[in-house]
């Protein structure tokens, strides 16, 4: 009797919740899918949920003609770069500001949020004009540079804010077990903080997948990131709808394959014994 | 440590390729002696066309240049276009459009081409009213035709067969016959099917154009004074207004009904007629065959105004290969060329002698098209027109089919906008 | 000799990081800023002159300056409520232990992951009042007796797309709240239980105060993020109808790259992140004396 009302209850207060929001999470995805494998034809005619001649047509066009593969490769490059690069930065930076107290110290966090007030789109022309300069331009590198600098603001705020929430008795016993400042940072805080890191480089990475706006000024032929083959496909007379959802559709499966298996890293390092006592 | 290590070594890897590339762009920018690099931008609407075979023609019948083309998106076109040239690096041949070359030529960033074109045989070949309506107001041709489209209106002949109807001529038969068309078929109390897709989003100054334009409203009389708010066009604006608020001939989406949706609409049997150019005319015909056509715009009370799209070339100022450049542009203006070009593009070609070249399928299309050149036109050459065709008007006729503002409110806007 | 490198080491932990952010986003920054007190406008190179304050007077005297503002509040205010509500909700449900959790996990990452374009099309198609799907379904269930154009409509545009934000935004709220979650020990969990504490007990006495700081930066970033997004409303409406869904980054956005008026353009952006300073203000001291009291 116990079990069932507690089966009951779970469902209640737990799977169906958690479904409710998963449909609601996956649904215009799957609408998207399912415009994306709807011929062209019966897209004119009157509304319906499910095609009556699904054709897998698109994808094999967005791969064959257009190229889809070289894009997802482009942009897992500079998001990957982007990430490694963005957390050296912010988790070096974040852990400073999380455990000492220096001059300026307040002034630089400021600063850091400051930044990100400002429309990033206005910021354009300077920008193209240094990655010019740089002689870097249609690069991934480019992108990279951009890609975490822009994000390293808010990341660093945001692993600040993670590490805080370890208690210094940590730092203590590991430097009293004989780590020195760097092994105790690398080796005790950072498995501790480890949900909290792989959330800012899970920020970063997407951050960096799905930006348009400077990957389309600062690249042309040479690197061509997914959002900006997608936005190739809206015209200005017409939208090639089927190539455009298929390609949607593809742009998600990478980093949700990738999560799957990260997201396993967002158990606690808490409860593997850090804390003696 | 091992984490550090294989962290670092990642890093490494990722940024020395990254690095590398830069390194080989960087060689491979290096001047060439002999071949001269024309960097040229373009878009297409069709994602999957490509200029390849064009530019394999040119480069063989023009040993020694070359021609690097980037694709870009239409979205940002014109903010990667001013981007590049605000930094000093513009591409050497663009496509641009009409609005944009007030600003451009303002900013010194195009290349006369009356030098080159009075040495050029092809000059002929190309319609004379495209010559005039592209050229700028300061004399000089800046702009390599490169193709066009006239905007006609598609109507269905199937429901005008049914209901006994003849295209309209002029507006109030217009007016007439779109009422008819709107009907409620299923009596559940809200029509489903309306006479006229107007197009209330951005882009739709061309349909307002063909209403006020045509019967009284002028962007600026020949004394260059405004010409929108005298009493003749505050009225052409308020029958054009009516026809969405008063006569509700068109569906409650208009405001925000872009092109994908007015051809949507028309393509659904939701709206009769619509206005629009033979860049939609395949997919209209294959929706649906025979029971579409196409007519000249209805003729307002001073005449007739339809929109004259257009899609050019130009050469930019900071060019170091303005000859090869022209050449390119040259190349897709001659008559052979520029047909490749218009089967990618969808367009019309803007050379005479390709006249009769056009798919046989689309000829009621085709005809629309060449009965409305006589009165196609283009708005004026005016610094603030690209803000008004990509800002001004859409958020101010918006305002005005909701019925926030009045329609000579909406007429005062637009006078201002110009008069700053 | 200790106490030199402790002077130092923070310093050139934080170096990296600064330098970068400085020398690509500061500078372009103050340069941009420093357009605002000029008339630059892009298509006139010659004629660029200071003009002192003037953008900002005009500014404050534009009727479309206020509307934004009006439109950027309740954005603000709408989409973080909504996508935190969702989130927070998420969090606490994902973060409990039930077999389908890691695909649940990733499933709920879709609309985070989502390019825009895909995102401001695809809701706007749903939106749409001749042939969506939420029109459909919604007369389909009896909520409503006609399509509605919620896009077209002055009154519903900006929910409508403040729904779509919600979709888009809400998966961040829930993973940074689920590791937020995973700090806290379950030790402490364990000795609440055993002197007899519930589950809302628990959640109210040791989930929410230790969430706090979390939630606090979360929350912040979020502002000064969803107050800067132009990208998915641009999509779906530009702006329309009218004025309806203009925010003050769009407006800026337009006067830039539409009128490139720069200088405009710069002033309007200013006058943004002068808002959100305010605002901003409020929160930071409030975070900054919670850390010292540590």
């Amino acid at each position: 009797m116990k079990r069932r009302s507690k089966l009951l209850r779970n469902i209640l207060t737990l799977h169906l919740p958690v479904l409710l929001i998963v449909l609601f999470a996956v649904g215009p995805y799957v609408w998207t899918f399912i415009s994306s494998v709807t011929p062209q034809k019966e897209m004119d005619m009157e509304f319906r949920y499910l095609p009556e001649h699904a054709t897998m047509d698109n994808y094999a066009r967005l791969f064959g003609n257009l190229n889809f593969g070289t894009n997802v490769k482009d942009s897992f490059i500079v998001a990957l770069g982007s990430t490694i690069l963005g957390m050296t930065l912010t988790l070096t930076a974040s852990y400073s500001f999380s455990r000492f107290n220096f001059r300026f110290k307040q002034f630089f966090l400021i600063q850091f949020l400051v930044i990100n007030m400002f429309p990033i789109v206005l910021l354009i022309i300077p920008l193209f004009v240094m990655m010019k300069n740089l002689g870097i331009m249609d690069t991934h590198f480019a992108l990279m540079i951009a890609y975490s600098t822009f994000t390293i603001p808010f990341a660093t705020w945001m692993m600040t804010g993670f590490f805080r929430a370890i208690p210094r008795e940590l730092d203590e016993s590991a430097q009293i077990d004989g780590l020195g400042r760097f092994g105790t940072f690398v080796r005790v805080i950072v498995p501790i903080a480890l949900p909290g890191v792989s959330a800012t480089g899970i920020y970063i990475f997407i951050n960096s997948w799905n930006e348009f706006i400077y990957a389309s000024i600062l690249t042309s032929s040479a690197v061509r990131t997914i959002p900006v083959s997608l936005q190739n496909m809206v015209g200005e007379y017409q939208i090639a709808w089927g190539l455009l959802t298929a390609g949607g559709v593809v742009a998600a499966i990478p980093i949700l394959t990738m999560f799957f298996f990260i997201q396993k890293t967002m158990i606690s390092g808490m409860t593997a014994g850090a804390v003696k006592g | 440590m091992k984490r550090i290590l294989s962290v670092l070594c990642l890093l490494a890897m990722v940024l020395g390729t990254a690095l590398a590339e830069g390194q080989g762009d960087e060689k491979s920018g290096a001047k060439p002696a002999a071949p001269q690099t024309v960097k040229f931008w373009y878009h297409f609407d069709n994602p999957e066309t490509a200029i390849n075979p064009l530019i394999a023609k040119f480069e063989m019948e023009n040993p020694g240049i070359k021609i690097v083309a980037e694709r870009v998106d239409w979205g940002s076109y014109y903010q990667k276009l001013v981007t590049a040239i605000a930094a000093g690096t513009p591409p050497d041949v663009s496509q641009v459009k009409l609005w944009w070359q007030p600003q451009l030529v303002e900013m010194d960033a195009l290349e006369p081409l009356d030098p080159y074109l009075a040495k050029w045989a092809g000059k002929g070949d190309v319609f004379d009213n495209v010559w005039k309506l592209t050229k700028h107001s300061d004399g000089k041709q800046y702009y390599m035709p490169l193709q066009m489209v006239i905007l006609y209106m598609y109507y269905r002949t199937d429901m005008f067969k049914e209901l006994g109807l003849q295209p309209p001529k002029t507006r109030d038969e217009f007016l007439d016959v779109a009422k008819k068309l709107t009907r409620d078929l299923n009596k559940d109390g809200e029509p489903d099917v309306y006479g006229f897709g107007i197009r209330g989003a951005k882009g739709g100054h061309d349909w307002w154009g063909t209403f006020a334009l045509s019967s009284g409203a002028r962007f600026f009389d020949a004394n260059g004074k405004s010409g929108l708010t005298t009493p003749k066009a505050i009225a052409a604006n308020e029958w054009f207004i009516d026809l969405y608020r008063k006569h509700k001939v068109s569906p409650p989406t208009t405001p925000t009904d872009g092109f994908k949706e007015i051809i949507a609409n028309m393509k659904s049997g939701k709206t009769a007629m619509t206005i629009h150019h033979i860049g939609s005319a395949k997919e209209m015909d294959d929706a649906l065959g025979e029971k579409i056509s196409a007519c000249p715009v209805p003729v307002g009370t001073e005449g007739s105004w339809t929109s004259f799209g257009d899609e050019e070339n130009a050469v930019f100022k900071a060019s170091k290969v303005k000859d090869a450049a022209f050449k390119w542009v040259a190349f897709l203006a001659t008559a052979e060329n520029n047909a490749i070009w218009q089967k990618a593009s969808g367009q019309v070609s803007i050379n005479v002698s390709n006249g009769d070249k056009s798919d046989p399928k689309l000829a009621r299309f085709m005809k629309a098209t060449v009965d409305s050149m006589p009165f196609a036109g283009v708005l004026p050459a005016h610094q603030k027109i690209a803000e008004f065709v990509d800002a001004v008007w859409p958020t101010v006729t918006g305002q005005t089919l909701l019925g926030q503002i009045t329609p000579e409110e909406m007429m005062r806007a637009f006078e201002k906008h110009f008069q700053n | 000799m200790p106490k030199k490198r402790l002077d130092l080491f923070p310093y050139v932990l934080i170096a990296p990081a600064v330098f970068a952010a400085t020398l690509v986003v500061l500078i372009p920054i103050l340069q941009t800023a420093g357009m605002s007190f000029m008339n630059y406008l892009i298509y006139k190179p010659k004629a660029r002159s200071f003009i002192g304050l003037k953008n900002y007077i005009t500014a404050l005297a534009d009727p479309v300056f206020w509307i934004s503002i009006r439109h950027t509040v309740v954005w603000i205010a709408g989409v973080i409520s909504l996508q935190l509500a969702l989130g927070f909700g998420a969090a606490l449900l994902l973060n409990r232990n039930f077999w389908w959790r890691g695909i649940a996990r990733s499933l709920i990452l879709i609309p985070w992951v989502t390019p825009s374009v895909i995102t401001a099309l695809m809701w706007r198609w749903m939106y749409d009042g001749n042939r969506g799907v939420i029109n459909d379904l919604l007369v389909r269930f009896g909520f409503l007796r006609h399509y509605f154009p919620w896009l077209s409509n002055d009154k519903t545009a900006l929910v409508s797309v403040m729904v779509a934000l919600m979709w888009q935004g809400f998966p961040f709220f829930t993973i940074m709240i689920m590791a937020g979650l995973q700090s806290i020990p379950s030790s402490l969990y364990e000795a609440a239980m055993v002197d007899g504490a519930g589950a809302v007990t628990r959640f109210v006495k040791i989930t929410v105060p230790l969430l706090i700081p979390i939630l606090f930066t979360t929350i912040l970033l979020r502002i000064i993020w969803v107050a800067n997004s132009l990208d998915i409303i641009f999509v779906m409406t530009g702006g329309g109808p009218g004025y309806s869904t203009y925010t003050l980054p769009l407006y800026s956005y337009v006067k830039a790259y539409k009128a490139l008026d720069f200088g405009y353009a710069a002033t309007l952006a200013l006058l943004l992140a002068a808002l959100l300073a305010v605002v901003v203000a409020g929160y930071v001291a409030k975070v900054l004396s919670t850390e010292d009291s540590q």
